[in-house]
């Protein structure tokens, strides 16, 4: 009986498979992210950003159509990894986008990482994550690459003494080692590291305690919600030491919420929503319209592309895509023309990126030279 | 002569306090006094905090009515929460019912219900990014003192939990409600039999209660700058760990524990890692719990 069922199943697919090259078919992706709870907001942006790729691509006339699972993993290891079991259980996903954090990210790998399917994290930066398999990817410059670039450029300015803090997860933690490591190998000296709870509201007594150490600059790994707390407290407490951070921080909101105490704020990006490239002012107006005229930040923008290579690794794959077929392509991309810089994907499935370094000045971030 | 560091640090870890004992007033006032598990108090401060902000960025009114317009959400917030979540539970007035315990603690679910809900339908509805306050009503400008920095919005809470705290003691122990509220707690089954309307005073409490939590909740958004769906969370922890060492029915207690936790996040900032300074509420809840099951200032009452 159940070889029968399978029999006529099987040929009930070939039937329809044949038809294909006439009806349009529909591949499914699937994009696990926080839709709810504390980092929300991230996961609310990524999915806008997919769904602007998704129209895109579905109105431009493929060979197929594309569907967008999304589900939400409220940045919880546990949920992160139902859904990925969820994910690989249903035969139509070739490809899963997400998660957010290194954290759920890596957690929903190992579950990806047995079942064979494909991986692209817009954002998981950690290290580790992509040494867990040959099925994951990212498309964001790890602390690896940033720490090291962010140490150079502030020992060039002659800051020797640098106190550094980060958010206590496994990205803050690599932030601390990626610069420390940088720090040290050009010279200069970590007085200060400490890490802090996400979403703590009061950075006073942390502030006051690094200025005890007296660094000539601090180096921070937040985010924008943190980072605009932090900076509007060190205004508060009269403190001038100049603070540099990570591409985490480039955000609108952060400017936003922190006002003028974000002025003179250093950091590194690799999307730039002022950049006169027509695909790049495509983007900016489309997320504009969706979102009452805000601008993206850079994890949107990355959202975006991430989306973008996966879907142009579906096409590649096409006809009949294999979660396999779209391993190989999505590890064969090269120089993909993103609105976050032009993506390949080295030996060891790191986005290769270009960082642009940019200053907060007068209310906007202003690209710097040095 | 003390280092100014800690100076600094002791004024810092006060003011903490003091955001702490601003919710934990009308927590303990619901929680403790009236003695009715209440979880939704935290949404209540959130509520609070949204509805200045629709003002604020409606129509830039004076800070005051601002604060009014969070005080008049809070007591609807609170009025309909008792409605939604508290009272369907006490329809049975029967003797077994009233005596039962089950009945009573099953408005931990029930709130946390309507937490969820109201929480959830303000990240349908704001979204839930941060939201920022206009710079001109933030109540955080620097104010030196000596070796000291401040900023204005620690005094505003100081004076405002000042009041509210001698306000409601004054509630409670001299007036005709603030009988009946205690008669309530301390058995509402003989407050209904000595003719005292259980209903009412229950209603009351609630909206007095709700009243002070939005004004803790815009409160702090001022002070902090920062309004979001999620933003009751926290604070509402650190509420309760200051009522359970306060000894959950004394509202002075609760402040005096709240102003002790905030000064003990501040100091072990300087001694362990920052990342470790909420182990100090946690701590504190385990070791009061263990040693002193009545709190620091609990009255020693049969707990029911």
């Amino acid at each position: 009986m159940t070889a029968l069922k399978t029999a006529s199943l099987a040929a009930l697919m070939t039937a329809a498979l044949a038809g294909t090259t006439l009806a349009a078919d529909t591949v499914k992706i699937g994009y696990q992210l926080p839709l709810t709870g504390e980092t929300a907001q991230y996961g609310q942006d990524f999915r806008k950003a997919a769904e602007i790729a998704l129209t895109e691509f579905n109105a431009a006339g493929k060979p197929f159509k594309a569907e967008i699972v999304f589900e939400d993993s409220r940045s919880d290891a546990k949920e992160g990894t139902n859904i990925a079991r969820k994910f690989v259980d249903d035969k139509a996903i070739v490809g899963v986008l997400g998660d957010f954090t290194s954290g759920v990210s890596m957690a929903s790998a190992q579950v990806y990482k047995d079942a064979g399917m494909p991986q692209l994290s817009q954002t998981a930066s950690h290290p580790d994550y992509t040494k867990i398999s040959k099925y994951q990817f990212r498309n964001i410059a790890t602390q690896a690459q940033e720490g090291p670039y962010n140490a150079k450029w502030m020992l060039s300015k002659g800051y020797k003494n640098i106190a550094v803090i980060a958010e206590q997860t496994d990205w803050g933690q690599s932030v601390v080692s990626g610069f420390t490591d940088g720090v040290k190998a050009n010279g200069g000296t970590v007085v200060f590291s400490e890490f802090f709870n996400r979403g703590l509201k009061d950075y006073r007594s942390l502030i006051s305690k690094l200025e005890r150490a007296k660094p000539d600059a601090i180096y921070t790994g937040f985010f924008y919600e943190d980072g605009a707390q932090f900076l509007r407290q060190v205004q508060q407490l009269g403190i001038k030491t100049p603070v540099y951070s990570t591409s985490a921080a480039y955000s609108p909101k952060l400017i936003e919420l922190a006002g003028e105490a974000a002025e003179g704020v250093h950091l590194t990006s690799n999307f730039l929503p002022t950049d006169p490239a027509p695909h790049i002012q495509h983007f900016v107006t489309e997320w504009k319209a969706a979102s009452n005229g805000a601008v993206p930040g850079q994890f949107p923008a990355q959202a975006y592309d991430a989306v973008r290579i996966m879907l142009a690794a579906v096409e590649k794959a096409y006809p009949n895509p294999t979660r396999e077929k779209v391993r190989d392509a999505l590890a064969e991309t090269k120089d993909f023309a993103g609105v976050t810089g032009k993506t390949s994907f080295s030996a060891d499935r790191e986005a290769e990126k270009e960082l642009v370094k940019v200053e907060v000045k007068g209310g906007a971030f202003v690209p710097v030279a040095d | 002569m003390i280092d100014p560091y800690y100076l600094q640090q002791l004024a810092i870890g006060l003011s903490l306090g003091m955001t702490y004992a601003l919710m934990a007033i009308g927590f303990t006032l619901i929680f403790g006094v009236l003695n009715v598990v209440n979880f939704a108090h935290g949404e209540v401060y959130t509520l609070g905090a949204f509805a200045g902000l629709v003002l604020i960025s409606a129509t830039a009114p004076p800070i005051f009515a601002v604060i009014f317009i969070a005080l008049a959400i809070g007591a609807m917030a609170g009025f309909s929460l008792e409605r939604i979540a508290f009272k369907p539970f006490r329809r049975f007035t029967d003797e077994a019912s009233l005596k039962s315990r089950a009945m009573r603690e099953s408005t931990l679910l029930s709130s946390l219900a309507v937490s969820i809900v109201v929480r959830e339908a303000l990240e349908i509805v704001f979204g839930s990014q941060m939201r920022s306050v206009p710079f001109e009503y933030l109540i955080n400008t620097p104010v030196r003192i000596g070796p000291v920095i401040l900023v204005t919005g620690d005094f505003i809470i100081f004076g405002v939990a000042a009041a509210m705290l001698i306000g409601l003691q004054y509630l409670l122990t001299r007036t005709r409600i603030g009988l009946s509220i205690r008669a309530v707690s301390n058995n509402p089954l003989g407050a209904k039999y000595v003719g005292i309307d259980t209903d009412r005073t229950i209603i009351m409490t609630f909206v007095v209660g709700s009243m002070m939590g939005a004004a803790a909740g815009i409160l702090t958004g001022l002070y902090y700058g920062a309004i979001f769906p999620a933003m009751g969370f926290v604070p509402g922890i650190k509420a309760f760990v200051a009522m359970v060492m306060g000894g959950l029915s004394s509202i002075p207690g609760a402040v005096i524990c709240a102003l002790i936790l905030g000064i003990s996040e501040s100091m072990a900032t300087t001694f362990v890692s920052s990342g470790w300074s909420d182990m100090v509420a946690y701590g504190f809840l385990i070791l009061t719990l263990i040693f002193f099951p009545n709190g620091l200032f609990g009255a020693r009452r049969e707990r029911v």
